[in-house]
């Protein structure tokens, strides 16, 4: 059980969930290395799978805070420690990329040297698709996001002791570069880590598909997290229903904006009947993978769009919830629908290092976040909005 | 509306006032109906005049095409889609800015919306008519354009439902219809404020009759405010499918250069950049003729200008991935269209189109800019030349270097190209002047909304300090 200070905001005492999510998270990678040993193969795709996953929410946190900064919103005030909290993963994530550089053969068939030399078109993009520059850029982009990261962080902690106008900006004029910096390198690691898979494939809205998703992945992980705050009696006092009734809201058109974007690529793609194009979601239409793409329609659109669009289901917080977890959910299988049909061609064939990689990186993930909510006061104390975020009402 | 009262203190930052000068109810009431109840200006006459004798050159040009035909543009093999159709792109861009801002910013709470949305959405609905106007010419036999409908025939003759240019026919006119409706739902309690205040019997009639009864009872507040948030709401998703639909117009196909998947949000973000840019045309014409300094504030344009900042930014990203992706494809058709767009025969409108686009609006993250009137005045009609030269260059690059090369041809518009388009500006204006004229062009009922005095607590608090 955790508690907490209602006076100075803070965590006093951490109880045992994060320990056991740290043992949790253990366990389960190393569990997953087995399969490093029995079939790297599966065991690179489960582990890509699961670190797109985990690394989505904190880049979508990324996002959220700079949002936050640049429109200067006054209702999240309360809440963007905690996206701050998780917008910190970032670090971690580069630890958890690190061993996908072991698998780079196992993953990305365009390391291959004999397949490039069979492949004119692989010997086209063997300037960008590249194992070294793979690595610079992978380089690049987690340089840039850490420093975004760490620089809104030190200015919101700096925030905490004195409330400057001066501060308030600076965050600001972080966003402001952060939010351009981050459209191009979230992009092209859309591109690298996921694009690349099938290497002759291309679409220029990838990107921004990759980035939908994880804008309802942040969202939805919020709302958890929040929830699950509120049930242990924290920040009970500075969060009210009208925050559910926003983090729905915005669940509710991230979702719809996931959908558009899905929609274009699909749509665009399916008309043209272009081979060189079509056959991605050939691919992902072959045996049972036609059932994970009608489940995405549904799952990941047409049932949170029926259900989120009602006033009551985003301000019932159990309900929301629910909602949230399930949208974590899709947002898993379609990372699945993205990665895995390269793999396994003739249908989807669920892995048991699906779910340890999963819980591996996941467990200390959680682990790393719950210390770090511990260790500074859970809203930004000092933020000159932060009454008005208190007492907003949504409509 | 709903969220006019409640929120006055906690959501707007108490230094900057959306509105200026120290208005209360009556001021901006005798503001706004003074606009349309003052002396008709000489100035006014003088610019109908100009822009119906432009008008008239539009459908002067208009009924020349019928008389003699297509042949009179400068469209031929292989640049079959010319003019007409980048102008129908252009002016429906153009209409976008209306209603995102009053459904979406409405939906978002901005509240600095209320003045400027009654504007925009009349300039919505006039570019849209300019918009509509163009394939319906284009079709060349004009008495036949009404077969862009599905009219049941005895011939059994059906448009393609599978055709993009269908779904434009559906998707254009229901958008024009929703905005329509929306910008006349938020004009009812203004006609009835020009209904009470008409001092001739046919005026109070005519603004008696569009002001459907209107006497701003509490229930009837609260039946508007409903179906105000409800028309909102269906405005929104078509706010974003209008263009995305027209985008398929193009991406649906072949061609290199037209067929790639970020077509959708890239047109969309498009279209609401040179929308903003041109309410922010016309928006600083209008503050400077009618002195509505204290409404449409400098605080306005600022967030304006933020707003075309980004939409810029967004529509630059596209250019960077089209070209960046055309590379990477290893597809020699993709990578000859981008890098016959940037450096072959239209590499002037290409670098005219990335220099008003992506490069111009960087001045706006300048404060000093985005607080110069002369500067935004310049930026936004840079602004709407790059858009139009965006179409321009998806339009004819791409088709003037199809597949077979024996085809290729350097597209240029004859004098009655020029002339329809300029026309159209024509055509716009005329019908801009005319709601200027005869409409509230600012919001009365809802700019009171977020004056100060409209928050409940405002009287109460005002005596605890007197």
């Amino acid at each position: 059980m955790m508690r907490y200070d209602e006076g100075t905001y803070r965590i006093t005492e951490p109880g045992s969930f994060g320990t056991r999510s740290l043992i949790v998270g253990i366990a389960g990678l190393a569990v997953s290395a087995i399969g490093y040993f029995l079939n790297p193969a599966q065991f690179f795709h489960s582990y890509l799978n699961a670190f797109i996953f985990w690394f989505n929410i904190a880049m979508g946190s990324l996002f959220f805070v700079m949002l936050h900064h640049l429109v200067a919103a006054r209702w999240s005030v309360t809440l963007r420690r905690l996206a701050e909290n998780v917008m910190m993963q970032t670090p971690l994530m580069l630890l958890f990329f690190l061993p996908l550089l072991l698998g780079l053969h196992d993953l990305f068939h365009w390391t291959h040297h004999e397949a490039v030399e069979a492949d004119l078109i692989l010997q086209k993009k063997a300037p960008y698709l590249n194992i070294t520059f793979f690595v610079v850029r992978a380089a690049v982009f987690f340089g840039v996001w850490n420093a975004v990261s760490v620089l809104l962080f030190k200015a919101s902690l700096k925030q905490d002791l004195n409330p400057e106008e001066a501060i308030t900006k600076r965050m600001r004029v972080i966003s402001a570069f952060g939010i351009i910096a981050y459209a191009f390198t979230f992009s092209f690691a859309s591109f690298d880590w996921l694009m690349s898979l099938d290497a002759h494939w291309y679409s220029t809205i990838f990107g921004v598909y990759i980035f939908s998703g994880s804008l309802v992945a942040i969202i939805s992980f919020l709302v958890i997290v929040l929830f699950f705050m509120r049930r242990q009696g924290i920040l009970r006092n500075m969060t009210t229903t009208e925050h559910f009734h926003d983090l729905g809201k915005l669940l509710f058109a991230f979702t719809v904006f996931w959908a558009y974007i899905a929609f274009s690529q699909y749509f665009l793609i399916w008309y043209a009947n272009i081979p060189e194009e079509t056959i991605w979601f050939r691919n992902r239409w072959v045996g049972s993978w036609k059932g994970v793409s009608l489940l995405l329609v549904m799952g990941h659109f047409v049932l949170p769009f029926f259900i989120l669009i009602t006033r009551s289901a985003k301000r019932k917080a159990v309900f929301l919830t629910v909602m949230a977890f399930w949208m974590l959910f899709m947002r898993w299988v379609d990372l699945y629908w993205v990665i895995m049909p390269g793999l396994q061609e003739q249908g989807f064939n669920l892995s048991w290092f699906d779910l340890t990689a999963f819980i591996g990186i996941g467990g200390i993930f959680v682990w790393s976040l719950l210390k770090r909510i511990a260790a500074h006061p859970l809203i930004p104390v000092k933020d000159p909005q932060l009454k008005a975020s208190v007492e907003f009402i949504s409509e | 509306m709903n969220t006019t009262a409640k929120d006055t203190k906690s959501l707007d930052n108490p230094g900057t006032p959306l509105i200026t000068g120290n208005q209360s109810f009556h001021s901006v009431t005798e503001k706004i109906s003074g606009i349309v109840e003052a002396k008709v200006s000489p100035y006014w006459y003088l610019a109908i005049t100009i822009s119906s004798l432009l008008a008239l050159v539009f459908f002067g040009s208009i009924g020349y095409l019928v008389w003699e035909g297509i042949g009179i543009w400068g469209v031929n093999v292989p640049v079959g889609w010319g003019f007409a159709i980048i102008n129908f792109v252009f002016w429906v861009g153009i209409g976008h800015a209306g209603t995102l801002i009053s459904a979406i910013l409405f939906l978002m709470r901005q509240r600095w919306r209320t003045s400027i949305n009654r504007f925009a959405e009349a300039m919505t609905l006039f570019a849209i008519t300019c918009a509509l106007i163009f394939p319906g010419i284009h079709v060349g036999r004009i008495w036949a354009a009404y077969w862009m409908f599905p009219v049941p025939n005895q011939m059994g003759m059906w448009p393609n439902f599978r055709s993009p240019l269908l779904w434009d026919v559906f998707a254009v006119s229901t958008y024009f219809t929703a905005s329509l409706l929306f910008w006349y739902t938020g004009l009812i309690p203004d006609f009835a404020t020009l209904r009470d205040r008409a001092k001739t019997k046919w005026k109070r009639l005519i603004m008696g009759i569009l002001a459907l009864g209107w006497r701003g009872g509490n229930r009837q507040w609260k039946h508007y405010e409903l179906a105000y948030l409800i028309l909102a709401g269906i405005s929104t998703p078509l706010v974003l499918s209008v263009h995305s639909v027209v985008s398929t117009d193009f991406a649906v196909s072949l061609v290199p250069g037209w067929h790639t998947t970020i077509f959708p949000p890239y047109f969309v973000a498009g279209a609401i950049f040179s929308g903003f840019a041109m309410v922010m045309t016309l928006g600083i014409l209008a503050r400077k003729i009618f002195g509505l300094e204290d409404f449409i504030t400098v605080n306005h344009l600022d967030k304006m200008s933020k707003i075309m900042l980004v939409t810029g930014m967004m529509v630059g990203y596209a250019y960077m991935m089209e070209f960046f992706i055309a590379w990477y494809s290893g597809n020699e058709y993709e990578l000859f269209t981008f890098l016959n767009r940037a450096f072959g025969p239209y590499a002037w409108a290409y670098w005219t189109m990335i220099t008003c686009n992506v490069l111009v609006p960087q001045l706006f993250w300048f404060k000093k800019v985005r607080n110069s009137i002369g500067a935004l005045f310049v930026i936004s009609i840079l602004i709407n030349i790059g858009m139009w030269f965006e179409r321009f260059v998806i339009v004819v690059t791409s088709l003037s270097r199809d597949f077979l090369p024996a085809n290729w041809d350097y597209y240029s518009p004859t004098f009655w190209d020029i002339a329809t388009f300029v026309g159209s500006f024509g055509l716009f204006l005329t019908l801009f002047l005319l709601f200027v004229r005869f409409v509230p062009i600012i919001s009365m009922a809802e700019v009171k909304g977020v004056l100060p005095q409209a928050d409940p607590h405002h009287t109460a608090k005002e005596q605890a300090k007197g």
